[in-house]
């Protein structure tokens, strides 16, 4: 039981967006797909749920194809990501249209929640997709996605243009909405932090690769921020997994990712402090500001 | 497929709207053009006017479905085997809808233009059908290449208005007249290179459609 | 219940933590249910998973206790438990990091005892 990817590939215009990406997500879980712009997350969810060919390999739920399987799709829900600009066809479509067609679609969609959250975003359904700000746009497809019961459910950037508080609402919903339902999520998202405590595991794509895929907080446990005399800190970390090193003057700073057994030399004069999953994951990606 | 076609028959319904409003209009300009008018020799000519709203609505609606409608649903988990045959449905419904209104128009008012329209149902099939054929070319070409699909759009709207104003200057004289009968039997035999056209055009678009299905990419 | 979660340390961790401090100050009573996994994740905004990591912790150390088909209880005698458990790690968490400081700011043990006398507990 679980959605998985094989070997894919997907290429545009001679480009390689995905290389070679093989993932298993599995039931039950909230997972968190993070990386930096252009990383290939929308391809790759877009991918996951057929609505893009990839270029090769292959996408399987319980060992049934997806592409092009209907009893495959109805268990999957890729909530896109709302533009509505001019250009779209959407623009002119009433937001009640695009929630009825969905409801038609989507075998087991909760009208009472429909009703609920509409109600709770004080959304205006009347109102034209293409006259709605980001934020509003948002909401609609938090709306289709918790409200199509969906087995699968990808958000691709659900809180882009939220405020705090409706960005608070949404994890409350998606916890609520996963507690009593037990649907597994996937939750693309840039501001990490605030996503870090709800997400039970991390998948880190990075360049058109998965990067890392982890429990959230054994990831997170796993890293710490190493600081003190430079040479102090090399001594310390020596022979450990180092990234992102700062200097200044004589101090320096580095993030190390522990494996299991290993620890940082304690007994040398340096600080040892936890990091937050925002700053691991700047670590493991932002290699290339890091250096001259 | 149940969803499929509930999507496809309340799209088909709510084009058929369009059919009727632009029907309506077309009569209304042909009922302020005439000179004595008698509702049954207008009932008769009401099926017309219902043929030139549904190409419209085909032309327009078909070119509608593909830029938003073959995306939209294929973002909502629908296989796009079933986008295919659900919009062949929408197209099949609103044609067969279309001839029977005007046949069950013509059975209920005879007359000398009704029986020519009953005998002429074939070939209204055909242009519906190449309309359709057509609507969904140019909505394909506008998918993938904008800037042809514009140009055919431009051409395709520039001969349907042509057609329509020509078709409303003669109508003013002549539509309650001798005249229409003479123009209405032409429609009566259908021509072969009419059939072949629905068959190429048919051929064409399908061909056309599979093509861009296959491999589409779902933008929203 | 009500203290907020840092990023110092891990959420399952402080969630434990939390919950003996409520014990210890009698926002819980013995006997008495504890919120539910689902419950802490939502009022937490965290992974249910993860909350449920940190009510296990309590359940392994037997502060907590399940019931079937109702919910977690504080078992009898987990104030005092917890009291132990807690004085144990005092030093260790507390009284190290003093000292500590107290070396490397060059404070003498006498100046330290001195500067504790003078305070009330």
């Amino acid at each position: 039981m679980s959605l998985h990817c094989e070997n894919i590939v997907k290429t545009y215009g001679g480009k390689d967006v995905l290389h070679d990406v093989t993932l298993d997500l599995q039931p039950g879980k909230i997972y968190g797909l993070i990386g930096r712009n252009g990383a290939g997350k929308t391809t790759l969810l877009s991918i996951l749920s057929a609505q893009n060919p990839a270029t090769r390999g292959s996408v399987t739920l319980d060992g049934e194809p997806v592409w092009e399987h209907r009893q495959s799709l109805a268990k999957i829900c890729f909530s896109r990501e709302l533009s509505a600009n001019a250009e779209s066809g959407l623009a002119a479509m009433k937001a009640k249209e695009y929630l009825r067609i969905a409801a038609t679609y989507y075998e087991d969609w909760d009208k009472a929640l429909e009703a609920r959250l509409v109600k709770l975003f004080d959304l205006n359904v009347k109102k034209k997709l293409g006259k709605m700000s980001k934020g509003m746009l948002s909401m609609i497809t938090i709306v289709v996605a918790l409200c199509s019961k969906a087995p699968y459910t990808f958000l691709d950037e659900p809180v882009a243009g939220l405020d705090v508080v409706a960005r608070e609402q949404f994890y409350k919903l998606l916890l609520e909405e996963y507690s009593s339902s037990g649907r597994t999520f996937v939750v693309s998202t840039h501001i990490i932090e605030e996503a870090a405590d709800v997400l039970e595991e991390v998948v880190i794509l990075h360049e058109g690769k998965i990067l890392l895929k982890e429990n959230t907080q054994t990831f997170v446990d796993s890293a710490v921020h190493v600081s003190g005399k430079a040479e102090e800190v090399d001594a310390a970390t020596a022979g450990l997994e180092v990234h992102h090193p700062e200097t200044i003057g004589r101090s320096k700073g580095v993030t190390v990712f522990l494996k299991p057994g290993q620890a940082v030399d304690e007994s040398r004069d340096v600080s040892v402090q936890p990091v937050s999953l925002q700053r691991a994951f700047v670590a493991l990606c932002g290699e290339e500001e890091a250096r001259p | 497929m149940k969803r499929n076609l509930k999507f496809w028959t309340r799209y088909t319904w709510e084009c058929g709207g369009l059919v009727l409003a632009v029907a309506a209009v077309l009569a209304v300009l042909a009922i302020f053009g005439a000179e004595g008018l008698d509702f049954r020799t207008f009932a008769t000519r009401v099926p017309y006017f219902l043929c030139i709203g549904a190409v419209f609505c085909i032309l327009v609606g078909n070119t509608g479905t593909e830029v938003l409608y073959v995306p939209l649903l294929l973002s909502m988990g629908e296989t796009r085997r079933n986008v295919l045959l659900g919009f062949h449905y929408f197209r099949l419904l609103i044609i067969m809808a279309t001839t029977a209104l005007c046949a069950l128009v013509w059975l209920i008012a005879p007359g000398e233009v009704s029986s020519i329209g009953l005998r002429s149902i074939p070939t209204i099939v055909c242009v519906l059908l190449i309309a359709s054929a057509l609507g969904s070319i140019m909505g394909t070409l506008f998918t993938r290449w904008k800037w042809a699909g514009t140009a055919l759009i431009i051409v395709l709207c520039g001969l349907g208005g042509g057609t329509m104003g020509f078709a409303g200057v003669s109508m003013q004289d002549s539509f309650f007249t001798a005249k229409t009968v003479e123009l209405a039997a032409h429609l009566m035999s259908t021509p072969w290179w009419l059939a072949a056209a629905v068959v190429g055009s048919l051929a064409v678009d399908l061909a056309f459609q599979w093509m861009l299905l296959r491999r589409q990419e779902v933008k929203l | 219940m009500n203290e907020r979660l840092t990023e110092q340390k891990s959420i399952y961790l402080q969630i434990s933590e939390m919950i003996e401090t409520d014990i210890l100050r009698g926002i819980l009573l013995e006997e008495e249910q504890v919120p539910s996994t689902n419950e802490l994740a939502k009022l937490y905004t965290i992974n249910p998973a993860t909350a449920a990591k940190g009510v296990g912790l309590l359940v392994d150390e037997d502060i907590l206790y399940k019931r079937r088909g109702i919910g977690m209880f504080v078992s009898k005698g987990a104030r005092d438990k917890i009291l132990t458990k807690r004085k144990a790690a005092f030093a260790e968490n507390h009284v190290v990091p003093l000292l500590a400081e107290a070396r490397s700011l060059g404070i003498s043990k006498e100046e330290l005892l001195t500067m504790i006398g003078e305070r009330n507990i």
